[in-house]
């Protein structure tokens, strides 16, 4: 079981763009390594399983909102977490002109 | 009907894309089951609509769409431009169909002059300020300079009544070849909060909530208020507020948002900035809502090999659909690298440009 584990692979992104049968958000979710239960060890045969789900369940799971990818605006978190994460600027420092100033703009 | 010839797609995913993409490209594409599985399948208005506005900006393009609407054979002719007036149906803004518009406006054979009648916000498509701060400096990067959007009359929603004009006078041949490797830093925050058939209070509010977010962020914020009386204010009452973080160079991040009926302006205005500061952390060159229209531009550029940083967070469900349709109608891959720095988790977006000229523009 522990080998399973270390068969996962390091997915390439730049390849895993290009898979047709491998559905956006799986891309994502293998190349962020996200833990994905049903599929932990069955990665070959699963992409195609995963292709014919897919289609269907895109529709039916998800809003159709979702599904539209005509949004314009990106996701957000929610008021409350970009609130906590904000409140101090100090992972976009090396973003911001004139920081290199007193850092006691921060406090 | 079932020719090959035909690039073929299922769903209405990136509907308003895929038409571009093809007009751009020249290739006549086909999309099948839109919402076939819906309770009301087949198109809808605004899609129709969009259809039409595209036939009215070209010369010689076809569309055919199935007895239940599910499915449209599209084969694009020549973008001829010029003037027009669309009425947008109210349930899309007008930015839905500027949008669009943006990618085909600089590869035309006359000038746009289009103006467009209907809402002019919303909560998910571009707001007026997202088209003139965040994607007209995008375009401006890529050679097309002369660009506007005028607002003559706002419109909220749901009723609308606003009007706006885009202007594109640059024609040119094709985009400037990218090469944008640094994430560039943000010289100032500007902003503009809105109203229309409210009490101006609601912007000054807006403004107060913002500014107490950006309080500290240490370089210049500037947001300006524009309330919108009589007339020209549509309608409906309803306020909104754009805030848009800028760089020397002139890169712009943005963030935007609109009210409804008993939300807190305070609120709003402190949830754009938050909003926009963490657009900033997840871009690197362009923010998330621009990333689409430069790399299209990059795809359709010179022969020659354009490069623009992106963040990990950039690579999303959005930009896989993005690459997997161009790749489909132009044939043209985006490879991704990692920077140099060791520091930085950024990739360089490497695109060849399948050498696109404007021919539309010859025949003139």
């Amino acid at each position: 079981l522990q080998g399973t584990k270390n068969r996962r692979r390091k997915w390439d992104i730049g390849k895993l763009i290009y898979m047709d049968n491998v559905s956006p958000s799986t891309c994502i979710k293998r190349w962020r390594g996200v833990e994905d239960d049903d599929e932990n060890d069955e990665n070959a045969d699963d992409e195609e399983e995963d292709f014919f789900s897919k289609k269907d369940g895109a529709i039916t799971n998800k809003s159709e909102a979702d599904d539209d990818l005509e949004k314009f605006k990106p996701h957000f978190e929610t008021f409350k977490n970009l609130m906590s994460k904000w409140s101090n600027f100090d992972s976009i420092k090396s973003r911001l002109v004139g920081t290199s100033r007193p850092t006691s703009t921060n406090k | 009907m079932s020719t090959p010839r035909f690039a073929t797609f299922q769903g209405c995913r990136n509907f308003r894309l895929l038409i571009v993409l093809a007009t751009l490209s020249g290739k006549p594409i086909r999309v099948e089951k839109i919402r076939s599985d819906d309770l009301n399948p087949g198109l809808r208005d605004h899609e129709v609509s969009f259809l039409r506005l595209m036939e009215a900006m070209t010369n010689g393009s076809s569309i055919e769409i199935s007895y239940t609407g599910t499915t449209v054979i599209y084969r694009p002719g020549i973008i001829t431009g010029g003037s027009y007036t669309h009425q947008c149906p109210p349930g899309k803004p007008v930015g839905y169909y500027v949008e669009p518009m943006l990618y085909l406006a600089p590869f035309s054979k006359k000038k746009f002059s289009v103006i467009f009648r209907g809402v002019t916000a919303s909560h998910q498509d571009a707001g007026l300020e997202a088209i003139k701060w965040g994607l007209m400096p995008i375009m401006e990067k890529f050679g097309v300079r002369e660009c506007a959007l005028h607002t003559l009359k706002r419109g909220s929603p749901p009723l609308g009544g606003g009007e706006v004009h885009l202007v594109v006078d640059s024609l040119i041949a094709q985009p400037i070849t990218m090469h944008a490797l640094e994430s560039p830093q943000i010289s100032s925050i500007r902003g503009v909060a809105y109203s229309t058939r409210v009490s101006p209070s609601m912007v000054n509010r807006m403004i107060d909530g913002a500014r107490k977010v950006l309080k500290n962020v240490g370089c210049e914020v500037d947001i300006t208020a524009d309330v919108w009386r009589g007339d020209n204010s549509g309608k409906s009452p309803g306020w909104g507020i754009t805030l848009v973080a800028e760089s020397k160079k002139g890169w712009r991040y943005f963030s935007e948002g609109i009210g409804d009926a008993g939300d807190v302006p305070e609120d709003i205005g402190a949830l754009i900035a938050y909003e926009l500061l963490e657009e900033i952390s997840k871009s690197a060159v362009v923010g998330r809502s621009q990333l689409a229209l430069a790399i299209v531009f990059m795809v359709i550029g010179k022969e020659d090999i354009g490069r623009l940083r992106i963040t990990k967070s950039q690579i999303d469900e959005k930009f896989i659909w993005l690459l997997r349709y161009i790749k489909q109608i132009f044939g043209t891959e985006v490879f991704l690298k990692p920077v140099d720095d060791a520091d930085s988790d950024d990739l360089i977006a490497t695109i060849k440009g399948v050498g696109f000229t404007n021919t539309n523009k010859k025949i003139a």
